[in-house]
Formats: structure tokens, C-alpha cells, sequence
């Protein structure tokens, strides 16, 4: 074999590994009878690791300078041949790598924390399915396939928000976030249909030089409907807070580092589709869905929604980015806040999981998500407390964590653009991260080191096999996960320079924030009610509800009026016609044609009685009537 | 042996049910091995069918065709029907189909003990009606099908349905029967104005002929060359919009859909199954055997209001559906809103669109056998199927719940499921189509909106949140599926996944009948 040869078919061979080992895993665990349901998290995390093997071996093999590209055919429609295969380039290859290991360390940090859960097999069956799901997203070389992904992953986002069934809260945010991901879908089946008619294919690559003849724009926000609803971008981000009512390492995985990042791996494998014009849309949607984050952020005490906000307006960022043109930038903010936020949920998730089980213990109940009943954890639960810091303060993009070297990429892109747009897209985004520096501390605060003198007694850290992905995580916020200079976002991973004005007013803005939140945050004893505005998320579910949920209702009582009072009223007015017109016909048949019969009938009896009264059998009468008959004959004659 | 395949296939039922007379009435094992046993025999006949259809080339294959009759009218000419059956890729996935559902309907019938004997006579005489009508070629002969399947169906309904069952057997009847009348007239025209090849006094009632705009006898009311206008409209644009409105009734399109929601109520849950999976797969058929291919430069002029009416079905079912407190009725309103996509695809009279049409007429076949099965399995045991009344049931019936997670969401379009691929073939057909206007493919898709928006929110109500049961019902009653569920059940999700997953199994069969039928349409006008 060529080396050329060689190294496609290890490509080809690892993405099949990749993909189906996760599937596989999902298979097992449905398979696995209930009485060794424990056995389903062993082979699951081993199932991961395989992935994870197979991601590696797939990079190595496909490097991040080519572009490499598979395929079959699959069916064939209207004549044309839609295929299926792998498109794996730079962006594909480290998503890989992300999802693949993200999601092996939440399998192994769900053994400890879903151990003992009534439904684990079917937790499990999800999460593979969801793995294999999104890696689909990932590698797939064309939009039609994608979009089955991108539904499926829906899907398994549904089934794990709603894990826990009986909660009412779990179920009514499952139907939210699918719901709401449908209507963002319908923007991808329109697009497709344009793609379709236009180009004839769906294939990514065939499509990167293909002109779609005046439709570009439409076609490109039909698309970012969808990348808005899955990366919960304005104004359809209200389910990701609510989806937090799943598991917590589900919110890890899905809701914070890979399945809300597929909206921005999507609009990044289709940038070439957008045109400067719907990239103005994208930036704006960004900005404000960046702000809107990180304010809410701001507003709420539970440490998971807290958390959701967070990744809503990290997105923002993405997304803006994206608009902007900073490919690289955004994807690399993608990658260290895969990590980073992953991190801040597991270790969210290890402080539920142990108060929990305080609760249980002491018999007390509180809600152990709201920061308000929280507080003086640092001494309690120590390697929390250094993960939490550790992926909060590369989140807030301080120097030496890998949030600031992205961050800094991506400002470097904006201040190096032309015109005051760059410079308003530049200054929100500073606002962003002011903002996302005050909530973070504000959050650690909170949680870990106010209310010092609050007694836990003597809480036990988390087990190892659920400290350990933690650890993980948390090492992999630091700088070296980007580049080897803690300053420089230049690495294995893009290269290029940051403006030294960028350094310089990200460090300014991360003193200024901490310094901020330290006078101000840090005072209050407990937080303070936030207004309104904040808490409700600008009133967006309200607004959402009177323009499209309560109408529909209307719509919908309408329709079934219409059917009930017009369509069968018509109907059942035309049988009761009919049926008033047989009962006429009967009256006209009974009484006027029976009548005119039965009246002849009758005459004919009367006159039959009458004249029978002439024959009374009397002879008398015989000879009267005859001579009656003659007098009258001799008077005719006569007269 | 099997060169007689399809009136094997058709008169099997009908000398089974005549056997059934013959087995003394307390018998109701008997009777229920005995439909199962032609069920599965044609079930070997179909597979042997579909071999050789494999083996035969041409559009029409497994021909069989000899003269029925003749009659001399005199001045009328002279009648010629024919015996004419054969099948093609839109008909052979339908009959497959049709002995699929049958099995699934006699498995489902084990629950029926009233009136046993007649019960399962009239279900092999709809058999062999539903196959007869997928088969014939002959106007005549399928108009004979057709009739045949409404008295089953009218009795199947009136005497083993629910508490209203007279009022929806009468409904089904009479709306049904409009219908027949409607078709029954576009084809006395067509009697009279076609012929024979080459000879103008043979009438003929041959699909085939028919098809062929020179087999009509020169001016003529049905000629396409003719210049026959009623109320300022041609004849022919009268006569597809007879057909029309009679296969839309079968199909059902709104506004003439409102048999549907009270005969499925009523009907028995097999019974359910045959009407929704079956007979309203006839009035899509009928529109694509009779309608289109008979009156090309018809119904390319008039496909923009065949679309609307789709779409209109789509939103307007949905909508309906969300409101429907009865679980069986708001499957029944879901079917109103699928066989819109049939009608939107074929409107389209692109490649795309047709393939769509007649993949979610099989893939919808399947799905909502297992949607009415899911109906029937509530109330089997516990005779409510109110879904306010239930909740919390995902704790005690697990299987049932996967099973119900398994159709509902390959009903509202799931990918992976074979509703997905039809419905995304009927979107990129009507959206490429140049006969419609792009506008409706794009108001088309909220019905996938709504459909999540019903099925979740049923599932929200019924399978989430703390197990309780109100009304007459008590959760004792509620056991998990048991062993003939389950039986009926696997076979059904599997399909529906396979043909999600690998659609060029069936589109094989279904691709070059699109082909076809574009050409005629396109080529024809």
C-alpha cells in the first residue's frame, strides 16, 4: 500500500471506531439484564476509552493541515446520489478529540454519581447514543446526514434532561429544549430544500464551490435558525437553563461543552455558505446573546443555571466570533471551554452529590443547588474547591488559564478589524467578560468561601472515580492545553499573534473585574434579590409564550371548532335535511296520495252502501222502487 | 405455480371465508388460526411475488390478464371489461404492506370475542378486497375492489365498535359512498370516451389504454385533443377533480377528513388498524394510479390546489390533533396530517416528491399500526383512553413506554425512522417542484413542529411525572405488555428502522414508478 493509501484506510478505520464504539456501548447497556445493572458503567466508560483510543489514532493519521474526505453512496434520490462519509479537516479532527474525551471522563464521573440510580441502563443507553450522535455531527461530509444527527442528538437530549421522569420540572424542560430545537430545525430542512434545489447535493465540500444564485442569504439564516436553537442563541436560549434539571454530568456533556457547541462547529464547517450580510446577523445575535448570558448570570442563586447562563453567553462569544470572521479563534474558544466548563459542572455536580447525601443522612432539606443555602465548602471539600477555581478562573479568562489565551485570539481578530463596528463588537465583548469575571466570583464567593464559620461537619470528598475527571478537567483549563506561552494563543492549534493592545486591555479588564466584584460582590452576606429582568431572563419565555405558544392554542381549539360546529355541522345538517325531506315525502305519500287513494277508495264504499240499500231483499220495496222507475220512464216520455 | 400469483393472493381470503361458513360458530380459535394461516400464506406468496417481480423486467410486471366480458350496447358500442392485474413499484410495496398489516391485524384480532365467526369473515373478505384493489388494472374490476371493501368495513365498525359506532359506521358509510359516486361518474366518462387501439366502438375500462391520450374516441367529453368545456372549464379538469375530492375523501384531505377521527374512535382497535394503515393508503393509491396518470394535463394545472389542500391537511390535522383529549382520536387526526405530505409530494410532480408521496404512505402504514396498537393496548385493559387520565405510566409499563417512545417519534419524523425519509423527500421534492408554489413546502414543515409539539406533550402528560390514574380505571389494570404484544410490536419497529436507515430497499421498487410518473406528467401535457 502507498503511505497515502495507508494512512486512509487507518482514517477511515479509526472514524468507524470512533463512531460506532460509543454506539456500541449504548447497544451493551440496553443489552445488559437489570440485575447487573452496575456492570452497564463498567463497559460503558470502556467502551469511551476505545473512542477515545480511536480519536487519537484518527488525528495522528489525518494531521490538522489536510482536509480528507470518504464516502459511499447511500441512497439515491430523484436521480441524484446522496452519500454518506467522513469529512475530517483541523476543526473535525479536535472536536473529535474533545467530545471523545469529554464524554469518556463523564462516563466515568457517572459511575460514581449515577451509581444506585433505578434507570442507569437507560442513562447510559442515552449517553452512548448521544456520543454517537454528535461525533456523527462531527464527521459527517454532508448536510442531510448532519441533519440526522443533529436531531437524534436532539433526541438523546430530550430522553437525558427528562432522565428523571417524576420530577414535573424535568419533564416540562425536556419538551422545552426539544421543542424549541425543532422549530430551529425547521430553518435546517429549509435550508437543505434551497441547497437541494440550488445545488442539486448536499455534500459540504462539493457545496464550498457551489453558488446557490441569489438564495445565499436566506439560505445562511435558515441555517443559523437551527445553529441559534442548538447553541442557544438569542432569543431561543431559555432551555438551556431549564435543561439543567437533568442529571449533572448530562449538563456537562451535553449542555455545556459538546452538544450546544455543535451550533458553532456547524456555522464553522459552513462559513463559506454565509455571506457578509447574514455574518452581520450572526455577530449580532452573538453580542447579545453573549450580553443577555452573562447579565441573567448575574440574576440567578442556582449554582447549576448560574452555570447554563454562563455557557449561553460563552457561546455568545463563539458565535460573534464566527460572525466576524475568526474562525480559529471561535473554535479554539470552543475547545478550552469544552474543558473548562465541563469542569465547573462536575464539580457543581460533586457538591449536589455530596449534600445530597448529607441530606439524606441528617434528615434536613434544603435546596442544595441554591448558592444562597451554600457557603464555606472550601475547607469541606478541598479538591472541589482547587477544580472549581481552577476551570472558574479560565472561564473568567484570567492569564496562565487557557480562557484567556482564547479570548485574547479572539479580541486580537476584532481590534485588528476595520470600521466601528469592530470597535462596538470589541467593547460588548469586554463588557461580556467583565461581566463573566463578576458572576464567577460571585459564584466561588458564594459557594465556597462565604459563611466561613457555617458548620458541614465532616463532609467526604466525592470518590476518585468521580475526583479523577474532575482533575482531568481541571488541568486542562490551565495555558499549556493552547500553547506552551502562557500569553500567546499561537500553538499547535492556530497560529498568529495576539496585538499587544489586546493583551493589555484583557489583563486591564480582568483587574479591574476582580477588583470590582472584590469590593462589591464579596460584602453582602448573602445575595441580594436580583431585579426582575435578570431573574426572568428579559421576559423571554413570557414573550415566546404570547407569539407562538398561546397562539397555536387558539389555533389549534379553532380547528377542532371547525370541525366539530362547520364541517360535520354541515354534514349533519344536510342528513337531517334529508332525513325532514323523507319525512315530508312520507307526510305528502300518507296523507295527499294515500289520501286521494284512500278518498276514491271510500267514495267508491259510500256509493257501493248506498246503492246496496236499494237491494234490501224486500219486495215491497222491489215493487215500489220499479214503479217509481216507471212513473218516471212514462213522465220522460211524455213530457 | 406461481403464475397466477396475485389471484392467489386475492381469491386465498375469499375461499377462506367461505370455509368459515362451513366451521360451526363456537369455534373461535378455529377462526382466528384460520386468518392467521391464509394471512401467512400470503405471506410467503408476497415474498415469492417479490422475488419474481426481481426477475421480470418492464413497468407492469406479474401480469395476468384475460377477457372478463363483453357487451354489445348498440348505439353505446360495445363494453369490453377485462380481467387485468399486475403490479409495479407504486403497487407491489403497497400490497407487501397490506399482508404485513393483515398479519399484525389478525394477531391483534385475538382480543375480539363477540360475533367470532362473522367477525373474521368479513376481515378475509377486506383482505382480498384491499389487495384486489391494489392489483386491478381495469377500471371496472378495481371499482368492484373498491366497493367490496365498504361493507366489511361499514358492518367491522357499526356491529364491533364503541358506544357511537352506529353514528361513525353511518358517517364512514355515507362519506365513503359520496366518494364512490364522485369516481363512479369521472368513470362512465372515461367509459365512454375511450377505446380500444384502433377500434373507436370498443369501450374499454383498461388503466392502460386509458393512459394513452390517442385511445380516445375523437371528440369525445374526456378527448384530450377535445374542446368540451362544463361551466368554462374542460371536461378532463372536471373529471380529475371528480376523482380528486373521491380518492381525497378515502385519503382523508381536509375538509372532507371528519369520517376518520369517529370511525377510528369506534372501530375495535384491528379494525383501526386496517382502516388507517390500509384503506386510506387506497385513496393516495387511487390518486396515483387513476387520477394523475388519466388526466396528466389535468392535474398539472390544477397540482397547485392538490398542494394546498396538502398543506392544509398537514397544519390543519396537527392542529386539530393537539387539541384531541382522546388518545385514539388524536392519532387518527395525526393520520389526517401525514397523508397531507402524500398529497403535497405528488402535487409536486417532481421525481423527489413522488418517491416521498408513496414511501410515507408505506412508512405511515407502519407507524400508525403500531400508534393505534399502542391506543388499543390502554384500552384492552382498562377501557379509557383519556390521556388526562393517566400519568406518571412510564414507572409501571416500561416497555410499553419504549414502545411508545419508538412510534411517537418516528410518527412526528425522527431521522433513523422511515417517516423521516418520506417526509424529507416530499419537502425537497415540493420545494425543487416547478408546479407549485415554494411557499407551501416551506408552510409544510410546521407541521413537523406541531407533531413534536402533540406527541411530547401526550408523553409529558401520560408517561412523565408522579404515577396516578383517575377516572373508572386503577393502575392494577395497568400491566406491562405481555407476550403477543410484544410479538406484534418488534417486527413493526423494526421496519420502520430499517427503512429509515437503508431507504434505497424500498426505493428501489419506488424510484423508477416516480421516474415514470413524472415523465408521463411532464411529457405528457
Amino acid at each position: 500500500m502507498s503511505p497515502d493509501a495507508d494512512i486512509a484506510y487507518w482514517i477511515v478505520a479509526a472514524s468507524m471506531i470512533v463512531l460506532l464504539a460509543p454506539l456500541a456501548s449504548g447497544i451493551l447497556s440496553a443489552l445488559i439484564p437489570v440485575r447487573y445493572s452496575w456492570l452497564v458503567s463498567l463497559t460503558a466508560s470502556f467502551m469511551l476509552l476505545v473512542a477515545v483510543a480511536g480519536a487519537v489514532v484518527l488525528v495522528s493519521n489525518a494531521g490538522l493541515h489536510d482536509t480528507r474526505h470518504f464516502s459511499t453512496a447511500w441512497f439515491t434520490l430523484g436521480g441524484n446520489e446522496i452519500a454518506a462519509g467522513i469529512l475530517v479537516d483541523k476543526y473535525a479532527a479536535v472536536m473529535v478529540l474533545v467530545v471523545t474525551i469529554v464524554s469518556f471522563l463523564v462516563h466515568l464521573y457517572s459511575a460514581g454519581y449515577m451509581a444506585g440510580d433505578a434507570s442507569i441502563r437507560r442513562y447510559f443507553v442515552m449517553l452512548g447514543f448521544f456520543t454517537f450522535t454528535m461525533l456523527g455531527i462531527v464527521l459527517s461530509d454532508n448536510l442531510l446526514i448532519l441533519f440526522m444527527c443533529w436531531e437524534l442528538v436532539g433526541f438523546s437530549s430530550y430522553m437525558l434532561i427528562g432522565h428523571w421522569m417524576e420530577l414535573p420540572e424535568a419533564a416540562q424542560a425536556s419538551r422545552k429544549a426539544y421543542m424549541m430545537n425543532r422549530i430551529g430545525d425547521l430553518g435546517f430542512i429549509a435550508g437543505l430544500m434551497i441547497v437541494y434545489r440550488k445545488a442539486g447535493t448536499f455534500d459540504i465540500s462539493i457545496l464550498a464551490s457551489h453558488s446557490l444564485q441569489g438564495w445565499e442569504t436566506t439560505a445562511a439564516l435558515c441555517f443559523f435558525l437551527a445553529i441559534a436553537a442548538k447553541s442557544a442563541q438569542f432569543p431561543l436560549l431559555t432551555w438551556l437553563p431549564d435543561a439543567m434539571a437533568g442529571p449533572t454530568p448530562v449538563s456537562a456533556l451535553i449542555h455545556a461543552a459538546t452538544m450546544v457547541a455543535a451550533g458553532v462547529f456547524l456555522l464553522g464547517r459552513i462559513h463559506f455558505m454565509f455571506p457578509p450580510e447574514a455574518l452581520q446577523v450572526v455577530t449580532a445575535a452573538g453580542l447579545l446573546t453573549a450580553l443577555t448570558g452573562a447579565a441573567a448570570a448575574l440574576g440567578h442563586f442556582d449554582i447549576k443555571k448560574i452555570l447554563a447562563y454562563s455557557t449561553v453567553s460563552q457561546l455568545g462569544l463563539m458565535v460573534t466570533a464566527l460572525g466576524m470572521g475568526a474562525k480559529d479563534a471561535a473554535m479554539l474558544h470552543l475547545l478550552t471551554h469544552a474543558f473548562f466548563k465541563a469542569g465547573l459542572f462536575l464539580a457543581a455536580g460533586a457538591i449536589i452529590h455530596t449534600l445530597h447525601q448529607v441530606q439524606v443522612s441528617t434528615g434536613k432539606t434544603y435546596d442544595v443547588q441554591d448558592i444562597r443555602n451554600l457557603g464555606g465548602l472550601r475547607k469541606a471539600m478541598p479538591v472541589t474547591f482547587v477544580v472549581f477555581v481552577l476551570c472558574g478562573a479560565a472561564l473568567s479568562g484570567i492569564p496562565m488559564f487557557s480562557g484567556f489565551q482564547s479570548k485574547e485570539a479572539i479580541l486580537s481578530h476584532m481590534l485588528s478589524g476595520q470600521g466601528e463596528w469592530s470597535l462596538i463588537a470589541a467593547f460588548l465583548f469586554l463588557l461580556t467578560a467583565f461581566l463573566t469575571i463578576v458572576y464567577t466570583f460571585r459564584l466561588i464567593w458564594f459557594v465556597f468561601i462565604a459563611n466561613e464559620g457555617r458548620q458541614w461537619g465532616n463532609i467526604p470528598e466525592v470518590p476518585f472515580v468521580m475526583r479523577f475527571p474532575m482533575i482531568v478537567l481541571g488541568l486542562a483549563s490551565l495555558w499549556w492545553i493552547v500553547s506552551l506561552n502562557p500569553f500567546s494563543f499561537s500553538g499547535w492549534f492556530m497560529t498568529g499573534r495576539a496585538t499587544g493592545s489586546a493583551t493589555m486591555i484583557s489583563i486591564a479588564v480582568v483587574i479591574t473585574a476582580l477588583a470590582t466584584s472584590f469590593l462589591f460582590v464579596r460584602k453582602k452576606p448573602t445575595p441580594t434579590g436580583a431585579p426582575g429582568i435578570l431573574t426572568n431572563t428579559f421576559y423571554l419565555d413570557n414573550v415566546f409564550g404570547a407569539l407562538v405558544t398561546r397562539p397555536v392554542g387558539h389555533l389549534s381549539s379553532l380547528c377542532v371548532r371547525i370541525d366539530r360546529r362547520y364541517i360535520d355541522g354541515i354534514l349533519h345538517g344536510a342528513a337531517y335535511a334529508q332525513v325532514t325531506l323523507a319525512h315530508i315525502v312520507g307526510w305528502i305519500d300518507k296523507t295527499i296520495v294515500d289520501g286521494i287513494v284512500n278518498f276514491v277508495a271510500r267514495l267508491a264504499s259510500w256509493l257501493g252502501a248506498f246503492v246496496r240499500t236499494f237491494q234490501s231483499g224486500n219486495i215491497q220495496m222491489y215493487i215500489f222502487w220499479a214503479g217509481m222507475g216507471l212513473l218516471l220512464l212514462t213522465l220522460y216520455i211524455v213530457t | 405455480m406461481p403464475d397466477h400469483i396475485l389471484t392467489y393472493l386475492i381469491f386465498l381470503p375469499v375461499l377462506a371465508a367461505f370455509l368459515a361458513l362451513f366451521i360451526p360458530r363456537d369455534r373461535s380459535a378455529w377462526f382466528r388460526v384460520l386468518n392467521l394461516a391464509v394471512c401467512g400464506v400470503q405471506g410467503i406468496l408476497t415474498i415469492i411475488a417479490i422475488v419474481r417481480y426481481g426477475s421480470e423486467t418492464g413497468d407492469l410486471r406479474l401480469i395476468e390478464r384475460t377477457e372478463w366480458f363483453s357487451l354489445n350496447l348498440g348505439t353505446w358500442g360495445s363494453l369490453r371489461a377485462e380481467y387485468f392485474l399486475g403490479v409495479d413499484g407504486l403497487s407491489l410495496p403497497l400490497i407487501a404492506l397490506t399482508v404485513f398489516v393483515m398479519i399484525i391485524a389478525g394477531i391483534s384480532s385475538w382480543t375480539i370475542t363477540k360475533g367470532v365467526k362473522g367477525y373474521f369473515t368479513l376481515m378475509l373478505i377486506l383482505n382480498a378486497a384491499v389487495i384486489g384493489s391494489f392489483a386491478a388494472l381495469d377500471l371496472l374490476l378495481f371499482y368492484l375492489f373498491f366497493e367490496f371493501m365498504l361493507l366489511p368495513m361499514f358492518f367491522l365498525i357499526g356491529i364491533w365498535g364503541g358506544k357511537r359506532r352506529e353514528y361513525a359506521s353511518i358517517k364512514f358509510f355515507l362519506y365513503t359512498l359520496c366518494g364512490s359516486i364522485l369516481i363512479l361518474v369521472a368513470f362512465i366518462g372515461l367509459y365512454i370516451s375511450g377505446s380500444v387501439p384502433g377500434d373507436v366502438a370498443t369501450h374499454t375500462f383498461n388503466i392502460m389504454y386509458l393512459r394513452d391520450g390517442s385511445n380516445y374516441v375523437p371528440g369525445s367529453v374526456l378527448d384530450p385533443s377535445g374542446t368540451w368545456l362544463i361551466g368554462g372549464w374542460s371536461a378532463r379538469n372536471w373529471a380529475f377533480l371528480l376523482l380528486f375530492v373521491g380518492f381525497a375523501i378515502k385519503l382523508p384531505m381536509v375538509p372532507f377528513h371528519t369520517w376518520l377521527p369517529d370511525a377510528h374512535v369506534e372501530a375495535p382497535t384491528p379494525v383501526s388498524v386496517i382502516l388507517a394503515a390500509l384503506l386510506l393508503k387506497i385513496g393516495g393509491y387511487g390518486l396515483l394510479r387513476i387520477a394523475y396518470p388519466l388526466f396528466p394535463d389535468a392535474a398539472l394545472s390544477l397540482s397547485w390546489m392538490v398542494g394546498l389542500f396538502g398543506v392544509v391537511s398537514i397544519i390543519y390535522g396537527a392542529l386539530t390533533a393537539m387539541a384531541s383529549k382522546d388518545l385514539k382520536r388524536l392519532i387518527a387526526y395525526s393520520s389526517v396530517s401525514h397523508m397531507g405530505y402524500v398529497l403535497l409530494g405528488m402535487a409536486s410532480a417532481t421525481q423527489e416528491g413522488v418517491s416521498g408521496a408513496v414511501y410515507q404512505m408505506v412508512s405511515h402504514g407502519v407507524i400508525t399500526t403500531m400508534l393505534f396498537l399502542i391506543a388499543g393496548v390502554l384500552y384492552d385493559r382498562t377501557n379509557d383512553r383519556m390521556i388526562e387520565n393517566y400519568s406518571g405510566l412510564a414507572r409501571i409499563m416500561p416497555v410499553y413506554f419504549v414502545v411508545v417512545l419508538i412510534a411517537f417519534f418516528a410518527s412526528l419524523g425522527l431521522p433513523g425512522f422511515s417517516g423521516f425519509i418520506a417526509e424529507i423527500m416530499v419537502f425537497l421534492g415540493a420545494f425543487r417542484s416547478n408546479v407549485i408554489h415554494l411557499s407551501l413546502a416551506i408552510i409544510a414543515t410546521l407541521g413537523l413542529a406541531l407533531g413534536a409539539a402533540y406527541y411530547l406533550w401526550t408523553i409529558q402528560r401520560m408517561f412523565f411525572g408522579k404515577l396516578h390514574v383517575r377516572g373508572a380505571a386503577s393502575t392494577e389494570q395497568l400491566t406491562d405488555l405481555d407476550l403477543r404484544e410484544k410479538v406484534m410490536f418488534l417486527p413493526l419497529a423494526a421496519i420502520t428502522l430499517i427503512l429509515g436507515i437503508f431507504p434505497q430497499l424500498l426505493l428501489n421498487y419506488i424510484d423508477p414508478f416516480a421516474l415514470g410518473f413524472v415523465s408521463l406528467l411532464t411529457g405528457g401535457s
